[in-house]
């Protein structure tokens, strides 16, 4: 229920936005994926009256979301081939039916069919204004991967992310795939480090105009609000995923500390008592303990440290700079950025700092790596390509795909999931 | 060498915002304009709300003129200021040569006791922007305490991280980089008379 709520309120934004980007997505594939993906039929909906797709037919948002999920491959046929479909050890596939209605809205009937017998696996239908077919094509994904997986998938999350805009870091937000693209801020200073509230109600991020980082939180179609006023300079922001509260670093002179606090009341305390500097914060899933990044050991290095602040720990060893740390969703998992002869990579490693393996090589910087709800795929901003774009990989560093383009767009930040139950 | 003639430079414009300020002073009293309309017994209501608006749009003039002035001013000083101090990779401690400028700026800011002073402190691209909001303010802080040891008073100084936000220089070379490891000042005067 909440759900298909909260979907109407970003369709209507989408609505309100007037700029609809459609963005060719490339595909660059680096790395030997260790993923075992699951082969998956894609047949073109039939179609009842001429239909002009707003951005692309559902069957090729299907195949996209199929082979960006991490969980799939696509496999695309005109027809229904069951010769293909063996060959390629398909057996399921999606197809459906799009009907153009006299008031303008499309009708969409969507199917998941076991391909041998043709049972019917699922079947979901959606009648929408042509603007949000993706919505819908990307809420029958999503049944899909549940269906076959017993898991949520991410076809209807969405990324923020920070945008150039005529030279202005801009905070921006789009579905997950780099379609759809709405800008949230437009003042004329410095907008950052963009992060989701708890339950997607809107997001935080640090501004400059007032000539020094400050937090804001901002609800969608809502107004903004100054964060934590008692103190001069505040960034890094980290939500907590079980309440919402906020863990954010403090600069107050020379020392930068970590501090938690509330964004409804705005009261906030000290949360680590170190004699070093501390940025980028980052919860755990179940939010019982929070990495850090700390200079106590003389470089930035990844810490861990109890939800109460006790008992830290450190994680990497490795180099002299490893820094913005976040914890796989799945829980298993870290993911870093660490600088070598002055390029930033991306690795992974085990929870006690063990088990490293080197996501991005020998493609410009690869930088500030954010997991998706669900834990298969991580987002970043790279330059490989000459100017900083966001990209999309999985979570062992296969199937990079980059899904913005235009002026430099950096710092993706991945949203919760939007059915988030209890 | 050159900052002689800043000096000298900046004594003048000090001159001219003193001389600005005293020329101007009788001028900026609206008391006789206001005072003229209650003569007229005949009680004119419209001339009575012109003759105020007046007055006011006066005194609004005056005052923007002023602004004018003092942001003439702080751009000259601005410009006055205009070299940083330099820091090295990943470093937040002074150089020899960050200390002979600071040696310079610290002895302009303790003669002129109406400037306020914001220290920027900013990295090069390296590295992710929340390090280097920590390591921007480390630098200009490391500044301000320079200048208050000097015997600037810490009132008047202020201090802020950019980190890698606001480069000086675009590019991705030492060159660029070691330009853009600075600590930038921003002048401001004091607004009291």
């Amino acid at each position: 229920m909440n759900k298909i709520k909260l979907l109407f309120v970003f369709a209507a934004l989408m609505l309100a936005a007037p700029t609809f980007a459609a963005i060719d997505t490339i595909a660059v594939d680096v790395g030997i994926s260790v993923f075992q993906t699951m082969p998956i039929g894609i047949v073109p909906f039939e179609e009842e009256g001429k239909i002009k797709w707003t951005s692309e037919a559902p069957h090729l948002i299907l195949a996209r979301d199929a082979n960006l999920s991490g969980r799939f491959e696509a496999v695309p046929s005109d027809k229904f081939d069951l010769v293909l479909f063996s060959k390629k050890r398909a057996r399921q596939y999606v197809t459906g039916n799009a009907t153009k209605l006299s008031n303008g809205k499309i009708k969409l009937d969507c199917f998941l069919y076991a391909a041998e017998t043709k049972d019917l696996l699922l079947g979901e239908s959606y009648t929408v204004k042509p603007y949000d077919v993706r919505q819908a094509v990307h809420s029958f994904f999503d049944k899909v991967v549940y269906r076959l997986f017993g898991e949520r998938g991410v076809a209807t999350t969405k990324l923020a992310y920070v945008s150039k805009i005529d030279g202005m870091k801009q905070v921006m937000i789009s579905d997950y795939d780099g379609f759809s693209r709405r800008q949230i801020t437009r003042d004329s200073s410095i907008n950052m480090m963009p992060v989701w509230q708890k339950g997607n109600k809107g997001l935080v991020y640090v501004n400059f105009r007032k000539q020094r980082p400050n937090l804001y939180a901002i609800t969608f179609g809502g107004k903004e609000t100054p964060l934590f006023t008692q103190y001069k300079q505040t960034f890094s922001p980290a939500v907590n995923p079980k309440t919402g509260e906020l863990l954010f670093s403090v600069t107050d002179g020379a020392k930068t500390e970590i501090y938690r606090g509330d964004i409804k009341t705005g009261s906030a305390q000290k949360f680590l008592h170190l004699q070093s500097n501390q940025v980028s914060p980052s919860w755990s899933p179940f939010a019982s303990e929070v990495l850090f990044t700390s200079d106590r050991g003389g470089s930035p290095q990844v810490y861990a440290v109890g939800k109460d602040g006790s008992d830290v720990r450190r994680i990497t060893y490795m180099g002299h700079y490893n820094e913005r740390a976040s914890w796989s969703p799945e829980g298993d998992r870290i993911v870093y950025t660490s600088m070598d002869d002055g390029k930033m990579n991306i690795y992974t490693c085990a929870l006690d700092g063990t088990d490293i393996i080197q996501l991005t090589s020998n493609a410009g910087n690869n930088e500030h790596p954010s997991w998706s709800p669900d834990g298969k795929l991580i987002a970043f901003a790279s330059d490989r390509g000459g100017n900083y774009q966001i990209y999309i990989m999985r979570k062992d560093g296969s199937g990079v795909t980059r899904i913005t383009n235009g002026t430099e767009n950096t710092s993706p930040t991945w949203s919760w999931f939007f059915d988030e139950k209890k | 060498m050159g900052k002689f003639f800043k000096v000298a430079l900046m004594g003048t414009a000090v001159a001219l915002f003193a001389w600005g300020c005293s020329k101007e002073k009788p001028e900026t009293d609206p008391q006789p304009k206001t005072a003229e309309a209650p003569v007229d017994s005949s009680l004119n209501l419209e001339a009575l709300i012109a003759d105020t608006l007046s007055a006011d749009s006066l005194a609004r003039l005056e005052a923007e003129r002023l602004e004018a002035e003092r942001a003439r001013l702080e751009e000259m000083i601005n410009r006055i200021m205009v070299e940083d101090v330099y820091f090295d990779y990943d470093r937040s401690d002074l150089t020899e040569n960050a200390k002979r400028l600071l040696a310079q700026v610290a002895e302009i800011l303790v003669n002129e006791t109406r400037f306020i002073v914001t220290v920027e402190g900013h990295t090069d691209a390296r590295g992710t922007e929340d390090y280097n909001i920590s390591l921007g303010a480390r630098r200009s802080t490391v500044v301000r305490d320079f200048l208050i040891a000097y015997g600037v008073d810490g009132n008047r100084l202020m201090s802020v991280s950019y980190g890698k936000e606001r480069p000086k220089v675009l590019g991705s070379d030492e060159s660029a980089y070691s330009k853009n490891r600075r600590a930038h000042f921003r002048v401001s005067i004091a607004n009291n008379e």
